[in-house]
This record gives C-alpha cells, sequence and structure tokens, in this order.
C-alpha cells in the first residue's frame, strides 16, 4: 500500500520541534547513528503519512456496507465524541512514551539497544504529529467547543503524570524499562492501531497503516534486547537477571491491560464503538489476544533461556524440558519454574477494570488482608518502582477501599500526583507550545 | 538463500499465510535448526529485524496448528549491481521438513511475489547455489528462469 505524505501547517508544525527540543533533546543523535544502526533505510521524516487505497466503505458495525465520514461533521454524534477522545488519548501516548523513554535512554548499555529505542522515540513523534494533523486539518467544531490550537496545547501541555492512561504516567527506573515497555506496552497500541484501520472516520483508518509498519519495529526493539537478556542471565551474567526481568513485566502488565479500557467480562466494555463502526472488536476480545501473544512471548523468551542453560540438550530434549517445568512448577536439569517469566493473574495490581483495587495475588489468589496484600504486590515489583508515588498511592488507596473511606468508583478515578505536572512551554519568553506566526499565542 | 522447499508430496492440511512478525523468530531458528542442523538465534532476531523495520508487509510466515512451518523473507529494492528497476528481491526462505510437499513453500513464494508487484516491482531475482538442486528445481517451478546475470567471486 503506498502513502502520501503532508506537513503540519507552519505554526502546528514548530509548535511539536518546539516540543522536541525540550522533551526530546536526543532526537538529533538519531540522524549522527542512522548510517550505523539502520544501514539503507530512507532517512526519518517527520510528517503526516497517509495510506493510498483504503477502502471508501465501513467494514464494521450498524453502518457497514455505507460510505466513511470524511469530515467529523458526517459521523454519529456520538461516534464523533468517541473518536474525538481516540485521537486525543493516542496523541497523549504517543508524545508520553517519548517522555517516559528520555529519562533512562542513556542508560543503555548496548549501543544497538540504545539506537533502536532511539528511533521508537522519534517514530513516536510521527505518530504525535500525525495525530495532530488529525486535529488540525478538519473543523472539529461540531463535536467540540474547543479550538484546533487548544487542543493541541493541551496535547503538548502532558507531562509524565498527567496524561491520559496510566501507563503513560510511570516514570522508567533503568534501560530495562524501555525494553519491557516497547514489549507489553507499544503491543497494546498495535492492537489499538490495527482495531482502528477500520474506523468509520477515513482520515483515521488511513492513518494507521503507515503508524503500523513502524509499530512493527517498536515490538522488535523490545522483544530482541529481552531475548538476548535472558539469554545472558542464563549464561549467568551478573548484569541481568530472570528476577529483574519477571518484576518489570510485573510492573507493566496490569498497565498495559487497562489501555484496552473498561476489560470486566460482564462490561462488554467497547461495544459501542464496535457498533458504531470505530473499531472491529471489544476491549476484551482485544485483550484475549493480546495476553495470549504476550503469553507466546514470555514462552520465546523462556525457551531461549532453557537453551541458553543447558546447550547440552537437543532442541526436543530443550523444549521437553521447558514444558516439563510448566506443568510440573517445580525444578530439573539445574533450572527452576521459578527461574521463568510468566505473566501475573490479570486481576494483579490493578488501578481499573477486571480486579481494580481487589486483593489479588500473582497467581491469582485472593488476599483477605490488606497489608499481606501489599507486601506480596510489592515484593513482585521492581525495588526502585516499590518507592515510588505511583506505588504508594496504590497501595493507600487499596487501604481506603477496603476501610470503605473510599468508593472504588473514586479509587479509579483518583491519580497519584507526581512532582512533574502538565504546563506550557519552559521558554522565558513563551507562554504556550502554539504559538502563531506573528509571535503571540495562537489563537 | 536457506534450503527447504515444500514441493512433490500432496496437501495435508491447508497452513495459513501471514505477515511475519517478532515473535516468529523462534519459529523461523527451529525450521533452521531442522535443516542446518545449528541453533542460531542471534542470525535470525538481527535478520527478522532487518526486515521488519524496513517492510514488515513483505515476510511471510506460514502457520500451521499454532506453530511456524514455513517462512521467505525479502524486499523491494533498486539500484544493486546496476539494476536500476524496483526488483524484488527474495533472499531467505525455509520449510520445516514435516510440511515439506504440503505447498506450503509455493503459497509462501507467491504470496511475496503478490507484495513485491503491489510495491511496484515488476521482477523478482534471487541466487541459488549450484549444490542446492531441490532449491534451483521449486524456482523454477515456481517460474524463475536463469537471469542475463553472472555470479562472480573472489577468496581473500
Amino acid at each position: 500500500m503506498s502513502e502520501t505524505r503532508a506537513e503540519l501547517p507552519k505554526t502546528y508544525h514548530d509548535a511539536v520541534v518546539h516540543w522536541q527540543t525540550h522533551e526530546f533533546p536526543d532526537y538529533p543523535m538519531l540522524a549522527r547513528v542512522w548510517d550505523r544502526f539502520f544501514p539503507r533505510d530512507g532517512p526519518f521524516c517527520l510528517c503526516a503519512k497517509v495510506a493510498d487505497g483504503v477502502s471508501d466503505l465501513i467494514e464494521v458495525g450498524d453502518l457497514v456496507g455505507r460510505p466513511r465520514a470524511t469530515t467529523p461533521a458526517e459521523l454519529d454524534p456520538k461516534a464523533a465524541h468517541i473518536l474525538l477522545g481516540q485521537i486525543r488519548a493516542q496523541a497523549s501516548t504517543e508524545f508520553g512514551s517519548i517522555q517516559q523513554h528520555t529519562g533512562t535512554l542513556h542508560r543503555a548499555s548496548d549501543p544497538q539497544d540504545q539506537a533502536w529505542v532511539l528511533r521508537v522515540m522519534a517514530e513516536e513523534l510521527r505518530h504525535g504529529y500525525q495525530m495532530i494533523h488529525l486535529l488540525t486539518s478538519v473543523d472539529w467544531s461540531p463535536v467540540t467547543d474547543q479550538k484546533p490550537a487548544d487542543m493541541v496545547e493541551e496535547i503538548l501541555s502532558m507531562t509524565t503524570g498527567s496524561h491520559v492512561l496510566a501507563a503513560f504516567n510511570l516514570e522508567f527506573d533503568s534501560f530495562t524499562d524501555n525494553v519491557v515497555f516497547a514489549a507489553f506496552i507499544d503491543r497494546v497500541g498495535k492492537y489499538q492501531l490495527t482495531m482502528q484501520k477500520v474506523s468509520t472516520y477515513r482520515p483515521y483508518a488511513t492513518s494507521m497503516p503507515p503508524m503500523l509498519k513502524e509499530e512493527a519495529f517498536h515490538l522488535a526493539a523490545g522483544v530482541v534486547p529481552l531475548r538476548r537478556w535472558a539469554e545472558a542471565a542464563a549464561r549467568g551474567d551478573a548484569l541481568v537477571t530472570m528476577d529483574a526481568l519477571q518484576k518489570a513485566c510485573a510492573k507493566w502488565f496490569g498497565r498495559a491491560l487497562e489501555m484496552f479500557g473498561d476489560d470486566r467480562p460482564d462490561a462488554n466494555g467497547g461495544a459501542d464503538s464496535v457498533r458504531l463502526g470505530l473499531k472491529d472488536m471489544t476491549n476484551r476480545q482485544a485483550q484475549d489476544a493480546y495476553v495470549a501473544e504476550v503469553t507466546q512471548m514470555l514462552d520465546d523468551l523462556n525457551e531461549r533461556y532453557v537453551r541458553a542453560k543447558r546447550p547440552d540438550l537437543s532442541r526436543d530434549d530443550a523444549a521437553a524440558l521447558h514444558e516439563r517445568l510448566k506443568r510440573d512448577r517445580g525444578a530439573a536439569d539445574g533450572i527452576a519454574y521459578d527461574d521463568l517469566l510468566r505473566l501475573p493473574d490479570r486481576r494483579f495490581f490493578r488501578r481499573r477494570g477486571d480486579g481494580a483495587f481487589e486483593m489479588w495475588g500473582f497467581d491469582g489468589e485472593r488476599f483477605d488482608d490488606v497489608e499481606r496484600c501489599i507486601a506480596h504486590v510489592a515484593s513482585r515489583l521492581p525495588e526502585a518502582y516499590r518507592a515510588s508515588v505511583d506505588v504508594r498511592h496504590w497501595a493507600e488507596t487499596l487501604r481506603r477501599v477496603r476501610a470503605k473511606e473510599l468508593s472504588l468508583k473514586d479509587a479509579i478515578k483518583s491519580q497519584p500526583r507526581l512532582a512533574r505536572v502538565g504546563g506550557p512551554c519552559p521558554c522565558s519568553r513563551s507562554v504556550r507550545w502554539v504559538v502563531d506566526e506573528a509571535g503571540a499565542p495562537g489563537a | 538463500m536457506d534450503r527447504g522447499t515444500g514441493a512433490r508430496r500432496p496437501a495435508v492440511s491447508e497452513a495459513r499465510i501471514r505477515d511475519l512478525t517478532e515473535l516468529d523468530i523462534d519459529g523461523i531458528t527451529r525450521i533452521d535448526e531442522r535443516i542446518t542442523g545449528k541453533y542460531r538465534p542471534q542470525v535470525w532476531e538481527q535478520r527478522v529485524v532487518y526486515y521488519i523495520r524496513r517492510d514488515p508487509d513483505a515476510p511471510k510466515v506460514a502457520e500451521r496448528d499454532g506453530k511456524v512451518v514455513g517462512f521467505v523473507l525479502g524486499e523491494v529494492r533498486g539500484g544493486e549491481f546496476g539494476l536500476d528497476e524496483p526488483t524484488g528481491w527474495l533472499e531467505f526462505f525455509g520449510v520445516d521438513p514435516s510440511a515439506r510437499g504440503s505447498g506450503v513453500g509455493r503459497r509462501l513464494t507467491e504470496a511475496l511475489l503478490a507484495h513485491f508487484r503491489s510495491r511496484g516491482a515488476k521482477i523478482t531475482r534471487t541466487m541459488v547455489a549450484e549444490r542446492d538442486r531441490e532449491i534451483d528445481a521449486f524456482l523454477r517451478a515456481m517460474g524463475f528462469t536463469p537471469a542475463p546475470l553472472t555470479a562472480l567471486e573472489r577468496a581473500l
């Protein structure tokens, strides 16, 4: 599928570039390492990409077979509101992930891993740019009173702690987070983009294929370093342990599940979006497929671990050992079940949706005592993260919910207050990111 | 090019042909190990990432009962060896010995060639070692013919 490229009007293009200078200062490094790590690849382009050849007809929902909407005004009002929320949330995730990656990018121990994450960040910047293109290239006034410049300003003003989704409000503790985030959180992004490829709103549907192509690399930028780390751990590398990887998985898995929206089995979350033609799976359906995929990912990592730990075994014998360890949950041939990576129960350490502020353990065991539950959850999380405001907020909120001092609804709405909050451009003479060409605040 | 083509035997059960993802590295490594006897995960990690970042819609795998039973890796490039026109380069493929004869190799190749066409390529090129007679026969059966090019080499 070919694609057409577009640049934002200067006001918005400049706003994104200005944002980049503050929030993504490593961006120029990408051009310097490009030929070394991405030989033959065309240069990176900060632009919107629109896929050609996408069908003009709606693919799912009540209006299947009818022409896709090309402006928000042509959409069902409810669909238009949901769509606007999707675009804003997507934009928030794109810019938010860059802010998270930035903090630990320079802690990478391998130049290739670092270059891969750097490219991921640049492509997330392009995806954010794509969302701003969607918000500023058509008239949204039938859907919202907010002006395009204000919508963009709001998005660019978000920082870690004020983003739409919890997964983008967690600080990275080490480069392990950069990689595990790419493997777990970007994978949810792949699901969202894939589902939205069928969107009844044509400009959104045509934005998805180029983003998905880039997202495929983002997942690899997470999985391949993890594979190598699993092998290094098996060989006794003191700097990489399966325990550290396991704890990082426990940190991110719950936040990844929450990105799908309300996933309670009886809630039928996302059904309206399917009916309105905005995506082709309900929240739980997509999440089930996601869980199967990350289960396979961990299986592959474990197999790599077993092969490296027991290089004397044949492929079939190593696979049999791996299966035996999973089945018996014991130890055999020098490897213990606890050495292997595994997913927590879906309800473990949840803030929203299925299991939110309930007392579930890593393996799905139920706790009656709140302090024992908190101690158990904390023991499964990375040490640096355990001491964070985020975990403290979760623990305090759980205590208040269990003591009936706080309703579950209010607990779910509650967000930890990070030291950093959103705001305008930090340049001394600017008050906004979006500034019109004459230098006055954007209209 | 890797070995194993999948010609001759009657079809067993239909494999699903789909785009390659990063989670197929293990499956491809397994097929390569079955064919060559070598366990080379790092090699396939680098190769798979290369194709995924270049054009993730190009490389294909065949999946049956949740297992990868075949793969084909390639991409459209132009300018190599003075050949300016966009060329679909078929570079690696392999079919699990257990899946040979089921048409997996043919369907994988056809899927890749269809992608090359959609990318504007009018020709597909590949190279085969003389000793790989089975691959040579497979490619000829797929419509490939000797090219007016000579492969040259020099020991260093």
